[in-house]
């Protein structure tokens, strides 16, 4: 009997069991049967253009093309008669017949599909004579060519660019013969709307389009991505010793393959770049000289001696580095430095979304999996440039639009998504706690609340209730800016559609009331009772590659891996009886809290791994006061980062690509790295030095390798119970919670109950940002990333097409403001905050509203973060990075 | 014109033909009234059982093909295919032109038949001035109420509109119109789903050509009977040729179906232009097998009759060559078109027409060697058959066709090295 | 952006829009308005209806250069479109170009100097019975000959 949903068929006399979904391609693909073709790809739309992969089917008239034919019950279908190779010959000589004669000059030579084909097909020669197709050869783009005289024309690349990136930014010109791929007008591809992801690169069959510098490696390592907390999977290419590019992974369950131009373009120069640390940096006189290893380590272990047990010491984790490495250096600071004092840059982005979810549902983490997004019927993003800055979610998000869903957005700033809303809202910067209350007091006027969900599985609705109730439209839309009729339109669609997923960033966090605003989007979920169910949820998108990890791991200075609190006995002893040494009971300091006290002289040694606080930070020249006023710094990275140059040591380490361990991703996938390389000159995985550390002060941490650190880590961390490399080296694909070796991972949180039990409406009052624009400074200052650099730079700033496509710091200002200012795209804008100045060039755009500003914070020559407010959230401790008044002027006669 | 029954020319001769006076008082709208009356289902057998088959080319049954309409709840659309854009053919335009509403009633009624609310007819760019007379129609209709709400009294809504094309043969092709009505690049669309089940905006959805809907009204007004008066057994009722070439009165006659080829020819056509015999005939359409001129002798104009010859009714455009032409010249206009044509997506079609052309140049040059009539043909049969739509089909049916009917006229050119007449063209501009 | 229908033309497309149940359906519809207003569908024009339809430059791009009446380049006050297929050919469609050409002093696909003239060959008008034909603008003249020719030419001030 065949299964349900599946049918059974003959291809070349093999029997098949396959879905009944499936195309005969996809079934002879599985049966292990090649059919050649030069147009199908699983991840597009069938096109049935190229006709190669024709087969002869039982009872079919002609040949139906496999990809576009689907399986039936008891079909007989045969791939290779003499009749079908005749065909297909022929159609192999209609192509080649306009194909240029230079495969030995072709960038694609041995990798190119058209001439594995002509091999396949014995042809040596050619039969037809030579048609020539229009030439338009460009080499505009960073990363790759395009030459349209080998063009097969089977639209793979337009196909992707509209059904997987929806940018659209090629599409077929012309028709018949004379039909070309082009952005439009004939126009370079540099000036298109085309983001680089380069789907249709990897895509294409001949050397239409190719990767500029093309180096084909040898071999191909998968990994997870370094940038934000997606984590795609990539193979790294290696030749020689050395990467040479990178590909999408195709088996990796959360990219399948895609990546953005970060990953695919931007993520392998600065592994080999030369200005990698090699050997460690010891300060001497004020200049660095290299130091052997244990000449380092001993020097420190002699410094930081004095602080054990003082809470004079510091250290910051990072969430670039992996789950076990983070583990170690929180353990570090406990077990052997006997201080709380251990942060890292998850204070900066997500630290609202830990606290604030936690309290309101038991969970800080995303509620649902990043797929899931695709099966919303409504999505309502807020805070969030996803297509920027998660690309691969932004695909997802594309993918729901496609496929009907409804897309609400709140943004000061007009994004990709925002455009393409079916609402857009465009809020004041700092009001979202009114905008949230505002909704759901129309939700509830209008009886459009679950209450079934509200009455058993919440808590504390009767205070949510009460507290909304002065949020009339009319008030909200004072307040917020955002008409009465929107919040009507936004209300009513979120709480009727059967599921509405929220997605949220860092336009939520990072406010003085950032765990307000996290809770107020808990409250809106669950007053609708839309989470616990598939493809609905809160679902902060988490920034960096690991940041998720690194809170799970306990990098935090209130809680211990799984976040359990330090202040808990029965915890605290749980950890001691491990770890074999009594612990502090205190709370220590976040980022912010760390370098005020180094500035106020409390703080003496900070121990920093792998973050860049001189550029991602907020009110940069009083972090400066604060490192400078250090006895003893220590930084460990892979680049002499603007931190770094402050330091009294400086310990090279290993990037990504040349460790092993864990990295978590946004969806609580725990994601297996795989060393491709090993590390430059003598530096070293970042686990390899802490643990050599903690031998020199008298706590032996010793580990063949990261797996048995996360042996060790997984028993004491409840929610990571179940996960071991071994597992995820066996295929095991796992999100948090898993609560044992058996249990599968769990994409749904809150299913049945809350993690806490219930969940926990917060009543919220609106109280707006710390600071607000005056006549002094008049504009408000919005702070955040962008697509074609990382963060602080370190590593995007290393690649050659990344900066030739973003050079530098520029500030977006409303056509509005630049007519009043008198400036032009390109001009130099001075920008000053109570806390400092920056000069920036202006990038004129409706992207941002009048009296706002945009300054992305990648770029040392023009930090954004100069001009930042360190105003804290009292619970989250994360700075207000997304509001502060700022003043701009043209800087005179300067271009 | 001539003296033969006339259903969709009826009143082309008289004075303002086009306007809805003329039409009302030839007792138009009278048969749109009473398929109103009738139900939906039984308006479709009626046209199914009175054999109406499609007169766009493929000829199938008509009624049979509204039946394939879902009963959701979802919007249906009637497209009219006014694309008429195949060498040879031009019968529609006359419609539009002549009596518009004759189309208009067509599509009240095909509406009430499947219950679709909704009406374009796809009528090619060029066709500007047909574009603007069907325009006042569909104005002067929905002023009398014959369109928009409560039709006859009825709970009955239709909104008809014309949509304009913008150059592109291939969008006479059923999918391909549909994807230029969404204002895409008119490619065809991969089957299944078939337009009923998901045509234009996704929505079930029929394609009919012009004539076929102006032939409707008159089969719920009169009968059956009335209409399988004429024509034949299986090629029932009246059909519009289209007629051109070297002939002395080309033009546009309705006929019943099943008349003699030679006689449309000879008589009603006027015969051949003074000195010049007939050579060959492509009988129906460009895209439909030639005919040389001793098998043009007992043909019909019917689809049996033709298909028994070896060719098709087609879209019922009778070209008529006369002696003197060079058939190879012809086949270059030809391809050269098809490949000017072709939309790009399948191999085949946009690598064959343009390899054809070329070769046919030059042959037709004397650049060319005796195998390369072979090429030709092979590059035909490859075309047959493998790609999505049928455009390849009719460019590949003349790059068959030709050289095999006029092998001798071919190999004279090679042999010849170059086209052995002076002019490749009996008729001169003069 | 320098270019922007007139109030006509934005109403006249409005009214297009509300025909259709999608938006892009009514892209033809624009891109024949364009053309009456800008004369031809340049690269601003593109970028304009991009704005204008919410569609991607490139796709509106791709579907302006699908079809064969969209002009990609400016042409004259008078667009002279000859018929080069089979029915027109048989009675003497090349010898009515060659005239005309003549006549103009340019060759096909040519411009006259002072822009009055655009001459082109194209497919099949569909007007077969009245071959050879041409098309000027937007109006068909069949049944040609030289003298037709003359007087029509003298007609295009």
């Amino acid at each position: 009997m065949t299964e349900p949903g599946k049918v059974r068929l003959s291809i070349d006399g093999k029997e098949i069991e396959t879905s009944a979904k499936a195309t005969v391609l996809d079934a002879a693909k599985q049966a292990g049967i090649h059919i050649p073709t030069l147009c199908a790809d699983d991840q597009l739309a069938p096109y049935a253009g190229c006709r190669l992969c024709i087969v002869e089917i039982e009872k079919m008239r002609g040949l139906p093309p496999s990809c576009a034919t689907n399986v039936a019950e008891g079909m007989v279908v045969r791939t290779n008669t003499p009749e079908l190779h005749r065909v297909r010959k022929m159609l192999m000589e209609m192509l080649l017949s306009d194909h240029p004669y230079d495969c030995l000059a072709c960038a694609k030579n041995l990798h190119c599909e058209l001439q594995k084909m002509a091999e396949e097909f014995g042809i040596r020669e050619r039969k037809l004579r030579h048609l020539t197709r229009e030439s338009v050869l460009d080499e505009s783009n960073a990363f790759y060519s395009r030459d349209m005289t080998k063009c097969v024309l089977c639209a793979k690349c337009v196909r992707a660019c509209k059904e997987i990136n929806g940018v659209t930014a090629i599409d077929l010109s012309g028709r018949g013969f004379n039909s070309i791929v082009q952005p439009f007008g004939d126009g370079p591809i540099s000036e298109s709307v085309c983001e680089s992801c380069g789907e249709c690169v990897e895509r294409c069959p001949t050397a239409a389009l190719s990767i500029k510098k093309q180096v084909w490696p040898d071999k191909e390592v998968s990994t997870i991505c370094p940038y934000c907390g997606t984590g795609c999977g990539i193979l790294l290419g290696i030749k020689d010793g050395k990467i040479v590019g990178v590909r999408g992974d195709k088996n990796n369950p959360v990219s399948r393959g895609q990546l953005c131009v970060k990953g695919r373009f931007g993520a392998f120069e600065f592994i080999g770049h030369p200005a990698r640390l090699k050997k460690p940096l010891l300060k001497k006189n004020g200049e660095f000289v290299e130091a052997s290893w244990p000449e380092a380590l001993d020097y420190m272990a002699e410094k930081l001696k004095p602080y054990i047990g003082a809470d004079r010491f510091a250290a910051l984790s990072s969430a670039k580095c992996t789950n076990e490495e983070n583990y170690l250096m929180q353990k570090f600071a406990r077990a052997v430095m006997k201080t709380n004092n251990i942060d890292h840059c998850a204070r900066l982005c997500h630290a609202s979304t830990v606290a604030g979810l936690a309290d309101s549902f038991g969970s800080g983490a995303m509620t649902n999996s990043i797929d899931e997004f695709r099966d919303a019927e409504l999505i309502l993003v807020t805070g969030s440039n996803t297509t920027e800055n998660h690309p691969i979610i932004g695909y997802r998000i594309r993918e729901a639009l496609r496929k009907g869903a409804k897309l609400i957005v709140f943004d000061p700033r007009e994004t990709w998504l925002a455009n393409q809303a079916w609402l857009w809202c465009r809020q004041k910067p700092g009001t979202d706690v009114a905008w949230i209350n505002g909704l759901i007091r129309i939700i509830l006027k209008e009886g459009l609340e679950n209450k079934k969900f509200i009455s058993e599985r919440t808590e504390g609705f009767e205070d949510l209730k009460k507290t909304v109730d002065k949020y009339t439209p009319e008030y909200v839309s004072k307040i917020s800016g955002v008409p009465e009729e929107q919040l009507f339109q936004a209300a009513r669609a979120y709480a009727t559609a059967g599921k509405s997923s929220i997605l949220y960033s860092m336009g939520i966090t990072q406010h003085s009331h950032g765990t307000d605003n996290v809770q107020s989007l808990a409250n809106l979920a669950m007053v609708c009772g839309q989470i616990g169910r598939a493809a609905t949820g809160v679902n902060p998108l988490r920034g960096q590659n690991n940041v998720q990890g690194a809170c799970d791991l306990g990098a935090l200075p209130d809680v211990f891996p799984g976040y359990q609190k330090v202040a808990d006995e029965a915890l605290r002893k749980k950890f001691e009886d491990a770890w074999g040494v009594p612990l502090s009971s205190h709370p220590g300091l976040t980022i912010v809290e760390m370098l005020n006290a180094a500035a106020d002289g409390k703080i003496k040694a900070l121990y920093i791994m792998g973050e860049n606080p001189l550029l991602s930070d907020p009110d940069l020249h009083h972090v400066e006061q604060g490192l400078k006023a250090l006895d003893f710094l220590v930084v460990q990275d892979i680049f002499l980062t603007e931190t770094a140059q402050l330091a009294d040591l400086v310990l090279p380490s290993a990037c990504f690509a040349e460790k092993e361990g864990t990295f978590t991703n946004t969806e609580r996938r725990v994601q297996l790295l795989n060393k491709a390389l090993d590390p430059p000159g003598e530096a070293k995985p970042d686990w390899e030095i802490i643990c050599e550390l903690a031998d020199r002060l008298g706590y032996p941490m010793s580990y063949p390798d990261p797996a048995e650190i996360m042996e060790e880590a997984r028993k004491l961390t409840p929610q990571y119970h179940g996960i071991s490399h071994s597992r995820l080296k066996g295929g095991c694909d796992l999100c948090w919670p898993c609560p044992n070796q058996d249990h599968p991972g769990a994409r749904i949180l809150h299913q049945d109950r809350f993690t806490r039990g219930k969940g926990k409406f917060t009543a919220i009052e609106h109280l707006g940002p710390a600071e607000l624009p005056d006549k002094q400074y008049p504009f408000t200052l919005i702070t955040g990333r962008i697509l074609y650099h990382f963060h602080t730079g370190t590593m995007t700033r290393k690649s050659a097409g990344l900066n030739q496509i973003v050079p530098g710091p520029y500030a977006e200002l409303n056509p509005v403001d630049a007519k009043k200012m008198k400036v032009k795209n390109g001009d130099q804008l001075r920008v000053a905050s109570r806390r400092g100045e920056i000069k920036v060039a202006a990038r004129v755009t409706e992207v941002v509203n009048i009296g706002e500003l945009f300054i992305p914070f990648h770029f040392y020559e023009g930090a954004a973060n100069v001009l930042t407010n360190p105003a804290l959230d009292p619970v989250a401790k994360i700075p207000e990075f997304k509001v502060c008044a700022v003043k701009v002027e043209k800087a005179a006669g300067e271009k | 014109m001539n003296e033969f029954p006339k259903i969709l020319s009826a009143n082309w001769g008289k004075p303002n033909s086009a306007g809805i006076e003329t039409y009302l008082a030839s007792g138009g709208y009278e048969a749109a009234r009473k398929a109103l009356g009738m139900e939906p289902a039984k308006v479709s057998q009626e046209v199914l059982d009175a054999g109406l088959r499609g007169r766009g080319g493929a000829g199938f049954p008509a009624g049979r093909k509204w039946t394939f309409m879902p009963k959701d709840n979802r919007p249906r659309y009637l497209c009219v295919n006014a694309d008429e854009g195949e060498p040879g053919t031009f019968k529609d335009r006359d419609i539009m032109r002549f009596d518009p509403h004759m189309l208009i009633e067509g599509i009240i009624i095909a509406c009430w038949a499947m219950q679709a609310n909704n009406s374009y007819i796809y009528i090619r760019g060029e066709f500007e001035e047909p574009a603007k007379i069907l325009e006042k129609a569909i104005q002067e209709a929905n002023q009398k109420g014959f369109l928009g709400g409560k039709i006859f009294g009825k709970d009955f809504n239709l909104q008809v509109w014309v949509h304009r094309g913008a150059g592109a043969y291939i969008c006479g092709e059923e999918t391909s119109l549909i994807e230029s009505l969404e204002g895409k690049r008119g490619n065809p669309r991969i089957r299944p789903p078939f337009p009923p089940q998901k045509g234009v905006f996704d929505q079930p959805t029929t394609v009919n050509n012009v004539e076929t809907i102006a032939s409707v009204p008159f089969i719920i007004r009169e009968g059956i009977p009335a209409y399988r008066k004429f024509g034949t057994e299986k090629s029932p009722g009246t059909k519009l040729f289209s007629v051109s070439g070297h002939i002395n009165k080309p033009g546009v006659y309705e006929l019943p179906l099943g008349y003699p080829l030679m006689n449309f020819i000879n008589e009603v056509a006027g015969g051949m232009i003074a000195g010049i015999k007939l050579k060959a005939v492509i009988p129906g359409g460009s895209s439909t097998p030639v005919l040389r001129a001793e098998e043009c002798q007992n043909v019909n104009l019917d689809y049996e009759s033709l298909a028994a010859a070896g060719s098709m009714l087609g879209s019922g455009a009778v070209t008529v060559i006369g002696e003197g032409t060079c058939m190879v010249k012809l086949l270059e206009i030809l391809t050269h078109f098809y490949a000017h044509e072709s939309c790009g997506q399948c191999t085949p079609c946009r690598e064959g027409a343009p390899w054809a052309a070329q070769i046919a140049k030059r042959i037709h040059e004397g650049k060319a060697e005796l195998n390369d009539i072979d090429v030709l043909s092979s590059l035909g049969a490859n075309m047959m058959g493998r790609t999505i739509c049928p455009l390849a089909d009719a460019a590949a049916c003349p790059i068959i066709d030709f050289p095999k009917k006029f092998r001798e006229e071919f190999e004279a050119h090679i042999r010849n090295k170059g086209c052995p007449q002076a002019k490749p063209f009996p008729v001169e501009f003069k | 952006m320098t270019i922007e229908f007139k109030e006509s033309a934005k109403k006249e497309l409005d009214r297009m829009l509300s025909r259709y149940p999608s938006r892009q359906a009514a892209l033809l519809p624009a891109l024949f308005l364009a053309q009456r207003e800008f004369g031809w569908i340049s690269d601003e024009v593109i970028s304009y209806l991009s704005q204008l339809m919410e569609l991607p430059k490139a796709r509106i791009y791709g579907v302006a250069t699908f079809y064969t009446m969209f002009n990609k380049k400016p042409v004259g006050k008078y667009f002279i479109q000859v018929c080069r297929n089979i029915a027109c050919a048989m009675m003497g469609g090349d010898g009515l170009l060659d005239y005309l050409s003549q006549k103009l002093g340019i060759k096909e696909g040519e411009t006259t100097p002072d822009n009055k003239f655009t001459l082109v060959k194209v497919e099949c008008l569909g007007a077969c019975g009245e071959a050879p034909m041409m098309q000027i603008n937007d109006q068909y003249y069949g049944n040609l000959t030289k003298v037709k020719v003359d007087q029509i030419l003298a007609g295009l001030k």
